[in-house]
């Protein structure tokens, strides 16, 4: 979520909350014999309200499984998940009067810093990324789509090279209409026939054949780059151009095509890169705060109990 | 030979022969075994002497041509001297410089005249340089294919449409190298008065002219003797040599008492006339619409789609229609969608002639006889004077009544007026494209759409404004005879279309005698002058390409997703979804404008093509110019393809059905309905915009949200 001047009362109330937090703790703190800690009746409460907070936090997941029930508009929900998710974690640090802990309040402290940094990771990720995504990303497509994209890119390369080859080859029934006028007009005489003007130009065609079967099938295949030649968007343009060279002038609008097809691949694999950047803290944040959750509250029951 | 005519006597390549005064060399040489070549001269039609071919030598300082030179006492003709063979070469070759060989015909059955010619005398390459301006085709005409780049302009057609047919169709266009031949005004062959009698086609020497006998697929059924064909008074006046050449796309098919003969929304190529018999023509599909609600009120709802009739759901701006319009010659009626057609009736011409999905399913209710037809042999006949007389009086008989009271505004119309109006009404054909009533021109008549769909479009300056698209049971033209105005736009068929004309001075009858008509069609009128005025308004403050190239101007309500929020979580995918019973009426993709996507979901727009096609016209727009689809949708989809941006979905539900295999028994089975976006009206907000938990997804009206970023970029443009 973008935070922006539409979360201020939620900033200022976070800040407002905390700072009352803070300025109760310091007489609390000074007047406790034993100093401040989870057992005092002050310490219970920061804990309470933090747990509270940390539950409420964690109901997002739960709100997210009935998008459709009318309990509160999602996005009211994601503000009070980032802001009230924020508070808990000084207010727990008030809990323990800046005590880790031993055993398992000391594991539970660690599980709440990793889940508290890896959501400001997360708040800071879909805070920028979505805008990066808009801006290098053109031509997104939807991320589960993006392997059929990949395949019809494949299709389509195929396709091209299968009517140049037609074409090298003077088969002019298998060229589409942008070839045979290219073609044409390339240097048939007078533009009278399409197929006079073709001749089969093996050296061609098997420069052509190389280059789609040694670079492009195998980049178009792959379901990233992972360093491959054709990744790199500079090098790809040299590469295309020194094909362009070595191919009759009819051709250079497929070498265009297929050089179009290269760019949507790199944008598809660059689109799953951020996709997964974007997404994939959540590969931390959501165990660790479920594990979180059943500690915390195992941490509660001991603690009154004990 | 009259023996009464005084003969004359000549010599031809050494014989001598006599023939009656009068004769032609021509038919002196050929009635003598005496071969002259010749292309445009056919025993048939009057001799004219244009392509010069059969010329001879008569011993005169000319060659002449020998199908108009008539034979004189004593006359000495030379057919096959070397000089007049080089001539005749010369004439073939230049008419092969321009000739595409082979030609159609060529290509089809090996007998292009001027090609044989051409063979006979050896020639293959022609030495001249060949034309460089195409002459160009015209496909227009389902029957017949016009290749004007194989027309020798011998005018044999010509001759044969006005001679022989007396249709006076045909004739010459242009002068010199820029002349052809052309139908009426020079209109393309399928929008001229053309009756596709076959004559010019079958007096064509080359490919000019060439049956389409590939229009369609072959029929399966009873093979038809054509000489029985034409025994048939809808067949009176038909070609039959245009029978024979499309004797596959017509067949005899007997039916069964309570067999199928067509179900609803399959698609089809044929339409079909009742020689014998008794039909059924009904809609199996629920009558009742889509419903999305929650099942239990309150935070807790959930939303369930449900099938629910009118008398169920009324909803605001429901249609008040009492009749279902299909494509046959009746209505069906609202409340029990079953109509009953007998001999002489035609159904099915939507599909046959525009390719629409059956409107209804057609059962035997007695054993019938009918004849199956492709569109090249309905065209055929629909241009066929007796058959458009017998539909016209059908029509007349038994249509016009529950047309006119199908539309409601004319509902109260009273049967003498009815009866009044029986011999006055007119039912005309267009063909697509072809212009109804113009913008600007005075207004002489009201129309009422019988069949097919037309386009209402304003010209203004920087193009054409579409305003509606009325589908049958629509009506035009009424805004300028009710205020003495010309027509305010142009009126044109987007298919094959067929309008009801009733005359001015009848309108104006029945506005004086029914009061509440003249009302309610002012009503009408005012309403529709005022969401054109606002039309009109809109496009004229947009100016930013992009936003037009979208159509996004054309949008009364986008959802669209702020990509600078959206972190394609899908949320909102999973809520629309889960509001429909797994259905999603959304798909996160689309086109963006600037940075916001427009998602792909119901725009409601101000020019839906979605109507366009609709073989029920069960989808319409309401006066708040939202979409709605009608309870009598028969779930063909044509509304989901026509819709440009795929935001029309299918959903099924399950039913229960006739058991084709054991009739009487129920089955149970699936029907779709067409449904597009509802807003989620049960609530305050869409599903997918309440689920969004990054304030990203918004449904707006286009033109007020990207109202300020529209007049940044257009002063930056006007700023260059």
């Amino acid at each position: 979520m973008r935070i922006d001047e539409t979360h201020r009362k939620w900033f200022i109330g976070s800040l407002v909350g905390l700072a009352v937090a803070v300025v109760v703790y310091v007489p609390y703190s000074r007047s406790s014999p034993q100093g401040a800690g989870g057992g005092t009746t002050m310490g219970l409460i920061y804990g309470s309200v933090a747990f509270a907070f940390m539950i409420f936090a964690g109901l997002l997941g739960a709100r997210k499984k009935v998008p459709i029930w009318r309990l509160g508009r999602a996005q009211a929900w994601m503000r009070g998940h980032l802001w009230l998710g924020f508070v808990s974690f000084p207010l727990i640090v008030l809990h323990s009067g800046f005590h880790f802990g031993v055993g398992l309040t000391k594991a539970l402290m660690w599980l709440f810093a990793v889940v508290f940094v890896s959501g400001i990771v997360g708040a800071v990720l879909q805070h920028f990324m979505p805008r990066i995504t808009t801006q290098r990303i053109p031509l997104e497509t939807i991320y589960e789509q993006i392997g059929r994209v990949r395949l019809q890119l494949m299709e389509e390369a195929i396709s091209l090279v299968d009517e140049a080859y037609a074409l090298l080859h003077g088969d002019v029934s298998q060229a589409n209409e942008q070839q045979r006028a290219a073609s044409a007009s390339a240097g048939t005489m007078g533009g009278l026939t399409v197929a006079s003007g073709m001749q089969v130009d093996e050296e061609a065609s098997a420069e052509l054949k190389q280059f789609f079967q040694g670079e492009i099938q195998p980049f178009l295949a792959q379901s990233g780059s992972h360093g491959h030649v054709l990744a790199d968007r500079n090098r790809a343009q040299a590469m295309f151009r020194q094909l362009r060279t070595l191919l009759p002038p009819n051709l250079h609008s497929t070498v265009d095509d297929l050089e179009n097809i290269c760019e949507e691949k790199r944008e598809i694999d660059q689109q799953a890169r951020y996709h997964r950047v974007l997404h994939g803290w959540l590969l931390v944040h959501i165990p660790a705060s479920y594990a979180l959750l059943i500690l915390g509250a195992v941490h509660a029951v001991m603690a009154l109990r004990y | 030979m009259n023996p009464a005519a005084k003969l004359v006597e000549l010599t031809i390549d050494g014989t001598a022969v006599s023939v009656p005064q009068g004769t032609t060399i021509f038919d002196a040489a050929r009635t003598h075994g005496i071969p002259i070549p010749t292309l445009c001269h056919q025993q048939n039609e009057n001799p004219v002497g244009v392509c010069r071919v059969c010329v001879v030598d008569i011993g005169q300082r000319v060659y002449a041509a020998s199908c108009i030179r008539q034979a004189e006492q004593g006359m000495t003709v030379k057919t096959n001297t070397a000089p007049v063979v080089g001539v005749r070469h010369t004439l073939v070759e230049l008419l092969m410089s321009d000739h595409p060989s082979p030609c159609a015909r060529q290509q089809h059955s090996g007998d292009c005249e001027l090609e044989r010619l051409a063979e006979q005398a050896g020639i293959q390459q022609p030495r001249f340089a060949r034309r460089t301006t195409p002459r160009g085709h015209d496909d227009s005409s389902l029957a017949i294919a016009v290749d004007h780049e194989a027309c020798i302009l011998c005018d044999r057609c010509i001759r044969g449409c006005d001679d022989i047919r007396n249709n006076w169709v045909l004739a010459r266009r242009g002068k010199g190298y820029q002349a052809g031949i052309a139908f009426d005004n020079n209109l393309p062959m399928g929008g001229s008065s053309c009756v596709s009698c076959g004559e010019c086609m079958v007096s064509c020497p080359t490919g000019a002219l060439t049956n389409r006998s590939a229009v369609g697929t072959k029929l399966e059924g009873g093979a038809l003797d054509i000489g029985a064909l034409l025994g048939l008074p809808i067949f009176k006046n038909v070609s039959g040599t245009f029978l024979e050449l499309n004797s596959h796309a017509i067949v005899e098919r007997k039916f069964r008492a309570g067999e199928i003969i067509c179900r609803e929304g399959d698609f089809g190529a044929t339409a079909f006339y009742l020689v014998d018999g008794k039909v059924e023509v009904y809609l199996s599909s629920p009558i009742a619409h889509v419903k999305t609600e929650g099942s239990a009120k309150g935070f807790l709802s959930k939303l369930r789609s449900m099938l629910q009739s009118r008398e169920q759901d009324e909803r605001t701006e429901e249609s008040s229609r009492v009749s279902i319009p299909i494509d046959a010659p009746v209505d069906l009626p609202y409340d029990h969608p079953i109509a009953e057609l007998g001999p002489g009736d035609l159904f099915g011409e939507m599909t046959c002639m525009s390719y629409y999905p059956r409107s209804a399913t057609v059962r035997a209710k007695t054993d019938c006889t009918m004849l199956e037809m492709l569109r090249n042999v309905l065209d055929i006949m629909q241009r066929n004077k007796t058959f458009r007389e017998q539909l016209d009086r059908t029509y007349r008989q038994r249509a016009l009544d529950s047309h006119l009271r199908s539309v409601p505004v004319l509902a109260s119309l009273t049967p003498d007026f009815i009866d009044h109006l029986r011999n006055r009404v007119e039912l005309l054909r267009f063909t697509p494209g072809q212009v109804i009533c113009t913008q600007g021109e005075p207004a002489d008549s009201f129309y009422l759409v019988r069949l097919g769909f037309v386009k209402v479009a304003q010209s203004r300056p920087g193009g054409e404004l579409v305003l509606a698209y009325l589908a049958r049971g629509s009506y035009f033209a009424e805004m300028s005879l009710l205020t003495g105005t010309p027509h305010m736009a142009t009126c044109s068929a987007l298919d094959h279309v067929e309008v009801v004309r009733v005359p001015g001075e009848d309108f104006q009858v029945m506005l004086d005698r029914f009061p509440e008509i003249r009302r309610k069609l002012e009503e009408a009128a005012a309403e529709h002058m005022e969401q054109n005025r606002q039309r009109v308004t809109k496009v004229a403050d947009v100016t930013v390409d992009q936003f037009l190239n979208q159509g996004l101007m054309e949008a009364q309500s986008l959802l669209i997703l702020d990509l600078d929020r959206c972190t394609r979580c899908d949320q909102c995918v999973r809520a629309c979804a889960d509001a429909h019973d797994g259905v999603s009426r959304l798909i996160r993709d689309g086109l963006r404008f600037d940075r916001y996507l427009v998602a792909t979901s119901c725009r409601q727009c101000r020019d839906p093509l979605c109507m366009v096609g609709c073989p029920v016209g069960s989808i319409r727009r309401r006066n708040t110019l939202e979409v709605i689809i009608e309870d009598w949708c028969i779930g063909c989809g044509q509304c989901a393809n026509n819709c440009p941006y795929g935001n029309i979905n299918m959903h099924p539900f399950p039913v229960e059905l006739d058991d084709p295999a054991y009739p009487g028994r129920r089955m149970a089975g699936v029907k779709v309905k067409a449904t597009s976006c509802d807003l989620c009206l049960d609530h305050a907000e869409p599903s997918c915009v309440y689920a969004c938990p990054h304030d990203a997804a918004h449904r707006v009206n286009p033109l007020e949200f990207f109202g300020g970023l529209l007049k940044r970029q257009t002063v930056a443009k006007s700023g260059k």
